[in-house]
């Protein structure tokens, strides 16, 4: 599970690569169509698109002779779900503090 | 690129920096909120408050006893707190930075807790982490407003 999100998280550092996965929301596309709004080569869209495939966020599949990209979603719920946890770890702790500073408060 | 994966939250307090702030390190204060859950009893809260100083955090849970390591990098009171962070199973020595900010914000307090799991602390045996980098609000943002 860690190894996976590692492979995730490092597919989403990359600003490109977030926006061809918001792209990929959308629906389906071309590594054509995601390279074209990033003024990009087909083969530099090609890159990107084969680190977020090995990270499991998008898979491939044939329609006639183009590929298609497709968002797969589980693997991304995982990392946000790894990091709510952390934010609710983070939260907790700071609803407690909220609660304790502001009672001691004078009135 | 070998920057840390960002988990950043933010809190509006009502009471003054300087309250916020002396509740992270003293240990009365600390004990009441810091890692504390509801059906854990609180075991160990030893907190040497100077940079460099260690503090540990030791909550007793039906899961068993909950550690967490502190190790302070800067103590700058009331508006910056910084240390490394580790809590169990994390080995020791597998740090991450936590950096708290807190600015006067009307009659209280804004508190901005910055989490950065940083893999050049962890003792991994791939090197699969070097790449770890995500900042959480950008990527949430992104997805966000391409909901609608």
């Amino acid at each position: 599970m860690v190894e996976r999100l590692d492979l995730t998280f490092a597919a989403l550092a990359d600003p490109t690569r977030r926006a061809m996965l918001v792209s990929l929301k959308a629906g389906e596309h071309s590594i054509g169509a995601l390279a074209a709004p990033h003024a990009m080569s087909f083969a530099g869209a090609a890159k990107h698109v084969g680190v977020l495939e090995r990270a499991g966020l998008v898979e491939r599949c044939k329609a006639g002779r183009q590929h298609l990209c497709r968002l797969k979603a589980d693997r991304l719920a995982e990392a946000e779900t790894w990091l709510k946890q952390w934010e609710g770890f983070w939260t907790a702790s700071l609803d407690r503090l909220e609660a304790l500073v502001a009672e001691e408060k004078p009135r | 690129m070998s920057e840390p994966v960002i988990l950043t939250v933010t809190r509006q307090i009502a009471a003054p920096p300087e309250r916020v702030f002396d509740a992270w390190l003293d240990p009365a204060s600390a004990r009441q909120f810091l890692f504390a859950t509801s059906d854990g009893a609180m075991q160990t809260v030893a907190i040497d408050a100077r940079v460099g100083g260690r503090a540990l955090i030791v909550e007793r849970r039906t899961q068993g006893d909950a550690r967490h390591r502190l190790l302070f990098e800067v103590i700058e009171r009331p508006q910056r707190l910084v240390f490394l962070f580790a809590a169990d199973p994390a080995p020791e020595g597998e740090w991450t930075r936590v950096s708290i900010a807190i600015v006067a914000d009307g009659q209280g307090s804004r508190l901005t807790l910055t989490h950065e799991m940083d893999p050049q602390w962890a003792a991994y045996e791939e090197q699969t982490r070097q790449g770890w980098t995500m900042i959480l609000d950008g990527l949430a943002r992104t997805l966000e407003t391409n909901d609608d």
